[in-house]
């Protein structure tokens, strides 16, 4: 027990290292999980942006995806801590919503980013974010729709493959590339693949067997998408696929000739313009009440670019925070 | 039916124990060690947190601190029941999801909060007592049973809820989570009624010492005349009662019901029982130390956090210190 | 099939016969144990003893046959209903429960509860009291009536098992096999005990593989083989000799 504790004590320690080692905001930033590709990046963009504009952040998150509790737990223990600024992604539109409450007394800013908090929640508790950063998912799922469109003749049959059946994120992607191909491409069949390679790879195969003129498949994020491009390969036949999100293995296969297209997300940029909003509140700037994070078609034009700035965009966006800063 | 034990040597047990008492004999002794893993545990994170961190050991965090751990309490109490007639409830977490999704249909229905915690606590209660009816007139193996409810239930919830959370916004559940009575919020206290109540009916009622027979040796306490399926059943209804109890604090807490499950709740509910040095095998258990050993696990997660230590090596922190606590377990007396 | 056991019977049979599947296990057997006696069953395995034990006691029902206990036609239909109308048996290992103290174990399934208001809570000081009154009755010696059970050695398991028999105000008490897992000192610890028993007037039926033991211990041996009692004997005027020829069927 004693040498354990001595361990611990050591590794906190080591880990406490940078919080403290520099001057300037000290940033508090609490998000969803550190369990999936999404939230490492968007940790990543965290850390890095902090250190180019001198601020010092400490990431904390939640221990899955179901631990509404233990992240406002520990946001309640940020709160008691002299943190500058408060970062958070929260699991659900409520659940951190009372660990605010001390936040918005002290009257620390809070940047939402990611997956927005209820407003009406927020307002009730008596407090308002200072700004909100997220991806627009709907907007996404247009621009995957829109080269849709230009890769199968107009009134193909197309497939949707949604996420876990009511996922609101799944539901908004779905929703926008509907948007875009409406009156243009016939939607054959809408099945849930719960965001898994395998589950998607077997769904599309019993898809293909069922529809042997099908010309497209939309998958709400480019893991399913990636199975299924493995059953469209295996059956032979010339199907587009179209992912969402713009991870690595899926930018490799775009480059590669094998996904048709991916709509890139960036969570490294959410996470990166957090932290600059937060600085930029703290030295008191007024922030615009929502930003929308780039999305970016990705096809084989851009994929090796993509590739190469990874987990960067290709090219600019707009970052309002950034300009403040300068 | 031959234990090996009874044809062991004589065994000079007892007489030569009771004699060592210096304190230096006290703190070689593994058993001590075993039998007060948690508190230890406890006592050695507020000291080691307390130093390098002068915030943990504020006011506001200590409030905090336990306010935090009244769920991950109540679960764990739930648990030792289940643990102590050598079983386990795996699907713990799947029924605190499933009691938060009735109080939020329930309560978005219009049928009024009393009436919604009522039904979440029911419906938890019932998940357990289907348990323990698989477990014993089904003679299915419990983790087989409660891995296969875990299952059942998940579907449930989300069928139930169409896989989207409700908002609770109810003036009750705003006022159990964020109301105190003396230095302490309403959820402590909540917390601190199970853990007494449980105590009695474990320690002081004859029912608690037939759950500790059936738990040590199902077959004799059965040769006895106990009921030792009703007692088994009774168990795992306890563990969805208090499922049930959690799940009211769990949406008071984070404001709605949401078809999610926190394993890191069962997880740590189980890691709470052993922390507390119950039985793994049943026969043994206390509800003292589960209690502790969850406010150890939430002592731990606060400290890391106030130390800005990466959430990565928060729960390599929580497997190691159980592992630990389950070697130590080996040396109880 | 006629007629009623002999006054002195605290617990006798009459016709009994069991058989599982095919075999059987018991055919036509009549027995009784006098009141305030130890009475002695013996025979090789398989020569139905165990069945006869368990037919008596009521964990298993006689195809056929009548069971009388103290003077009254008394079929058992469970474990349970034996112990009440106070027969209580002590098995070879299935007894004691290992993680509860000696007092939970003594009182197990009829402990002292005091009410208060709607509880009915443990009267734990009135146990432990009632406890070691009842192991300094028999002389039986262990470190606490608070140490776990676990922590005691065969014998003083043994005897507690016994204590918790007669402790409980049985009629009889049926023992199976007490010292055959037990050393020589502990084993005679528990013959001791049981000689104890014989000079407090209970009734004992005591099932056992050790002719020596059987004879030094019991008023009346009962010998058995392939599932019929084939001698009943009086153990002042046998030898060992004797006994192992009826078991064997060498007599």
């Amino acid at each position: 027990m004693r040498l354990f504790n001595h361990l611990i004590v050591g590794a906190s320690l080591l880990a406490a290292l940078p919080a403290y080692a520099q001057d300037g905001t000290k940033v508090a930033a609490i998000i969803k999980g550190l369990d999936n590709p999404f939230f490492q990046y968007m940790h990543q963009g965290i850390e890095e942006q902090a250190k180019a504009i001198g601020a010092a952040v400490t990431v904390q998150a939640a221990q899955n995806m179901g631990d509404a509790t233990g992240q406002a737990d520990k946001l309640t223990a940020m709160a008691l801590q002299d943190f500058g600024c408060y970062l958070v992604n929260p699991i659900s539109v409520s659940n951190l919503v009372q660990a605010l409450v001390p936040v918005a007394q002290k009257k620390a800013p809070i940047v939402n980013i990611d997956s927005s908090i209820d407003p009406e929640q927020a307002k009730a508790a008596g407090f308002a974010v200072t700004t909100y950063i997220g991806t627009d998912n709907v907007a996404a799922g247009v621009l995957a729709g829109e080269e849709m469109l230009k890769l199968v003749p107009a009134g193909s049959k197309v497939a949707l493959v949604a996420g876990i059946v009511g996922d609101v994120g799944s539901n908004a992607r779905i929703k926008g590339f509907k948007q875009a191909v409406e009156g243009k491409l016939e939607v054959a069949v809408e099945v849930s693949a719960d965001w898994d390679r395998e589950k998607a790879l077997t769904a599309a195969t019993d898809i293909l067997a069922a529809h042997p003129d099908l010309a497209g498949f939309f998958a709400a994020n480019d893991i399913m998408a990636l199975g299924i491009q493995r059953a469209v390969q295996t059956s032979g036949k010339d199907v587009k696929v179209i992912g969402l999100d713009g991870i690595v293995d899926a930018l490799k296969s775009v480059a590669a000739g094998e996904l048709s297209a991916t709509v890139a997300q960036y969570p490294f940029v959410v996470g990166a313009m957090g932290v600059e909003a937060c600085v930029a509140a703290a030295k008191g700037n007024t922030l615009p009440a929502k930003v929308d994070a780039p999305v970016l078609l990705i096809n084989k034009d851009n994929a090796e670019a993509s590739l190469k700035n990874f987990p960067r965009p290709g090219g600019d966006y707009p970052d309002p925070f950034g300009e403040m800063l300068k | 039916m031959n234990n090996p034990a009874d044809n062991a040597p004589v065994q000079k047990a007892g007489a030569t124990e009771e004699s060592r008492t210096s304190l230096t004999a006290l703190l070689t002794d593994l058993s001590f060690w075993a039998d007060w893993a948690s508190v230890v545990g406890l006592v050695g994170l507020v000291i080691v947190f307390g130093i390098a961190q002068p915030i943990f050991l504020s006011v506001a965090n200590l409030q905090a601190l336990l306010l935090a751990a009244a769920i991950l309490v109540v679960l764990a109490t739930g648990q030792t029941f289940v643990v102590a007639t050598s079983g386990i409830d795996l699907s713990l977490a799947a029924a605190v999801m499933l009691g938060a999704i009735v109080l939020g249909l329930v309560h978005a229905a219009g049928w009024g909060i009393f009436l919604a915690c009522v039904l979440a606590v029911a419906a938890t209660s019932a998940v357990g007592l289907l348990n323990g009816v698989l477990i014993t007139v089904g003679k299915i193996p419990d983790f087989v049973v409660t891995l296969g409810t875990l299952s059942a239930i998940t579907g449930l919830g989300l069928i139930l809820s169409g896989g989207e959370p409700t908002m609770v916004g109810s003036p009750f559940l705003l006022k159990l989570t964020s109301g105190s009575f003396g230095p302490f919020g309403y959820p402590v206290w909540v917390a601190a009624g199970v853990v007494l109540a449980a105590h009695v009916a474990l320690f002081h009622t004859r029912f608690g010492v037939h759950l500790l027979a059936t738990g040590g040796q199902a077959e004799s306490a059965h040769s006895l005349g106990i009921r030792t399926n009703r007692i088994k059943i009774a168990a795992y209804t306890i563990s969805g009662f208090c499922a049930g109890i959690a799940s009211l604090l769990l949406v008071a807490r984070i404001g709605s019901a949401e078809p999610l499950i926190n394993t890191s709740l069962l997880l740590n509910s189980v890691a709470a029982v052993v922390l507390g040095g119950v039985s793994l095998f049943g026969g043994r258990a206390s509800i003292l130390g589960p209690a502790i050993g969850a406010l150890m696990l939430t002592a731990l997660v606060n400290g890391l956090t106030l130390l800005s230590v990466s959430a990565f090596y928060q729960p390599l922190a929580v497997g190691a210190i159980v592992v630990l606590a389950a070697l130590i377990m080996r040396y109880q007396r | 099939m006629s007629g009623e056991p002999s006054s002195e019977a605290i617990l006798a049979c009459k016709g009994l016969s069991k058989h599982f599947g095919g075999v059987r296990a018991l055919s036509d057997v009549s027995f009784e144990a006098r009141r305030g006696e130890v009475t002695a069953v013996i025979g090789d395995n398989g020569a139905g003893k165990s069945t006869l034990i368990r037919c008596l006691v009521g964990v298993n029902v006689p195809d056929d046959g009548e069971i009388f206990f103290d003077g009254r036609r008394h079929p058992f239909a469970n474990p349970d209903e034996a112990r009440k109308a106070g027969i209580e048996t002590v098995h070879q290992n299935l007894s004691l429960i290992d993680e509860l103290t000696v007092v939970q174990n003594l009182f197990l399934n009829r402990e002292i509860v005091r009410r208060v208001g709607p509880l009915a809570l443990l009267d734990r000081p009135a146990m432990k009291r009632e406890a070691r009154a009842m192991l300094s009755r028999l002389s039986i010696n262990v470190p606490s009536v608070s140490a776990r059970v676990r922590r005691l050695s065969g014998g003083q398991r043994q005897a507690i098992s016994i204590c918790r028999a007669v402790g409980s105000g049985a009629k009889v008490v049926v023992m199976d096999e007490p010292t055959a897992a037990l050393g020589v000192q502990e084993t005679a610890n528990v013959e001791a005990l049981i000689r104890r028993l014989r000079e407090q007037a209970v009734s004992v039926v005591l099932v056992s593989h050790n002719f020596d033991q059987v004879r030094r211990l019991s008023d009346r041996i009962w010998v058995m083989r392939a599932g019929r009692v084939v001698a009943t004997v009086q153990s002042a005027e046998t030898t060992g000799n004797e006994l192992v020829a009826l078991v064997t069927g060498a007599a």
